[in-house]
């Protein structure tokens, strides 16, 4: 406690008494002031007097007092009230109390604390920051995890997910009813045809006996299969509808990108005698390169490049690839060159041959030991109309079409190769066939030795296995007889070889 | 016009091997279901709800592409686990898919 210098005081030996009471007052009030002010000091104390000049006596502060009226009022409250604020209760006359300042405030307590910031002299106290929030802005607020906040907006990823799932069941349902609309519809424009130059229309393979269904045969969502046979020139007629898959969604988005058409593609197989040795095809460009590469027949009978079909009136568009000039002379004759031309758009290619085993098959081990099996088969390939946007109205369209399917059974049927034709098909085909065996030679021969030592094999073992010991002796005896025959043979085969050679 | 049929000369109709051509054969299906099969697997083990939802589509397409003459069963076998590993991913952590962006 400090004394004030603020204040005068002059005090009779009564006046004691009762400044005791003010002094306990005072001690409180020191009290309550120190807790919240701690550390800050009245500018009262900086003045510069010497503070060991006041003696230890508790009243020091009310007995030397320097006036100083010109003192100015302290914006910061002092730690312990100045005594001039003590309130005073002059019971006598004589005691003359002189307060400067501040006994307002304890006049109102509670408006000396709200004045206590605006009186503090911002200079007295260093490193005193005023913050308005100091705590809000370290504040982080978590978001409440997803699966509590009960809402169905989180769970919008598993939304889309059931969403596409229902886009494509709803796709499924559509294109799967197209497709099923677009096969009826070629059925019924077409049946009147096809039932009037076939016994047999429509069979499944399902029963023991051949009977006429009358209907298509589903074989997949997209792919419809119709058989038939009973006619003369031909063994059976296989048409397959290749529609596009409508029914998946993902093909759906893909054609949107690249757009490709149904297809029709009718498969003729004829008998033996009802076609002679010829390879011939015709069809687009682009559909005649692919053919070359891809078919084992076409690429080994007609090697050149695929031709113009200027020469018989046929459109840029249509190449011809034949194995010899006769055979496209005689296939396009004048009622052919008519078909061809007046649907050039829907023909992608039409195929004649007597050597046909479908497309070339590659072998990882090596080339396959047997020449594959041929058929005397016609192919024909026409594209729907639409490129995709087909409608059953569209279907009407491919029966003229079919009409050049039948009379080209009858031609081919009719046409004959001359003398000089035949004779350069029959050497093809030997060369091919030459060519065959020379390429596979290797494996044929390893073949066969395999299966020597196996037969070799076999004969020892049940050799080994008898049990008489007798008749075992005479099989081995019998065994070696043989093997000297085989070797005297060859001998014998050398010797012949070296003779003729010389 | 001449009759053409001939009643007598009647081929029943003989399915193509597709051992003979299996370029010919489409192999969307299969690999379909292969694929929804191995992604239900990782759905099942890894707890991916992703793979789970993929192994769905898989097996979907796997459907829309097979043949009639293809086992249900085969279809149906694949479907379920696929719905199984969605369920299970789901049932072990109920929190939504985040998506990968």
């Amino acid at each position: 406690m400090l004394p004030c210098k603020k204040c005068a005081f002059s005090f009779s030996t009564k006046e004691l008494k009762s400044n005791c009471f003010y002094f306990c007052v005072l001690c409180v009030y020191i009290l309550c002031y120190t807790e919240c002010y701690l550390g800050r000091y009245n500018d009262d104390f900086d003045d510069g007097e010497d503070l060991a000049e006041f003696d230890d006596n508790d009243f020091a502060e009310f007995e030397d007092v320097n006036e100083d009226p010109t003192v100015e009022v302290e914006s910061e409250p002092p730690p312990k009230p100045a005594p001039s604020s003590i309130p005073v209760e002059d019971d006598e006359d004589e005691a003359t109390v002189e307060i400067e300042d501040g006994q307002d405030e304890f006049e109102d307590a509670d408006a000396q604390v709200s004045d206590m910031y605006s009186k503090y002299d911002k200079d007295e106290f260093e490193g005193y920051e005023k913050t308005n929030s100091p705590f809000k802005d370290t504040l982080i607020y978590q978001d409440v995890p997803a699966h509590l906040q009960n809402s169905w907006e989180s769970y919008y990823m598993e939304i889309l997910m059931v969403t596409g799932l229902l886009a494509y069941i709803m796709n499924y349902i559509i294109g799967k009813n197209k497709n099923s609309r677009l096969a009826q519809a070629w059925f019924n424009s077409h049946r009147e045809l096809l039932e009037s130059n076939f016994a047999l229309v429509g069979d499944d393979g399902t029963s023991k006996e051949a009977t006429s269904t009358g209907k298509l045969n589903q074989e997949n969502e997209h792919i419809y299969n119709l058989w038939c046979s009973g006619r003369v020139c031909c063994e059976g007629m296989l048409i397959q509808l290749k529609f596009l898959k409508r029914q998946d969604l993902l093909n759906v988005l893909a054609r949107m990108m690249r757009p490709t058409c149904d297809q029709v593609q009718i498969k003729v197989t004829l008998n033996d005698e009802d076609m002679d040795t010829f390879v011939f095809a015709v069809g687009s460009r682009k559909a005649m390169s692919r053919l070359q590469k891809e078919m084992q027949d076409l690429s080994e009978f007609c090697g050149d490049k695929p031709k113009s079909g200027a020469k018989y009136s046929l459109p840029d568009s249509l190449s011809i690839l034949s194995e010899m000039a006769e055979v496209s002379d005689g296939v396009m004759d004048s009622k052919m060159v008519h078909y061809i031309t007046n649907h050039a758009d829907k023909i992608e290619s039409i195929h004649f041959s007597d050597q046909f085993s479908g497309p070339k098959v590659m072998q990882e081990e090596g080339q396959p030991l047997k020449l594959p099996e041929t058929k005397k088969t016609l192919l024909f390939t026409f594209n729907v109309p639409g490129m995709g946007n087909t409608s059953p109205k569209d279907m009407d369209s491919l029966v003229p079409l079919m009409n050049m399917v039948i009379y080209s059974i009858d031609k081919v049927k009719k046409l004959r190769l001359n003398r000089e034709g035949k004779l350069k098909a029959d050497r093809n085909r030997a060369r091919v066939e030459e060519n065959f065996l020379k390429q596979t030679h290797a494996q044929r021969q390893e073949a066969a030795q395999t299966r020597r030592e196996e037969k070799k094999r076999a004969e020892k073992e049940r050799i080994m296995n008898e049990e008489d010991p007798e008749r075992q002796r005479r099989l081995e005896e019998a065994a070696q007889r043989r093997e000297q025959k085989k070797l005297e043979k060859k001998q014998m085969k050398m010797k012949q070889i070296k003779v003729k050679a010389m | 016009m001449t009759e053409c049929r001939c009643f007598g000369a009647v081929a029943h109709y003989k399915p193509p091997s597709t051992d003979s051509n299996p370029t010919l054969e489409d192999p969307t299906p299969d690999y379909m279901n292969l694929l929804g099969m191995i992604f239900s697997m990782c759905g099942l083990m890894l707890k991916l709800k992703w793979c789970a939802w993929i192994a769905v589509y898989c097996s979907f397409i796997s459907f829309a592409n097979s043949r009639s003459s293809e086992d249900t069963k085969q279809m149906m076998s694949s479907f379920m686990l696929s719905i199984s590993a969605v369920v299970m991913s789901y049932l072990q952590n109920p929190q939504p898919m985040s998506p990968p962006w």
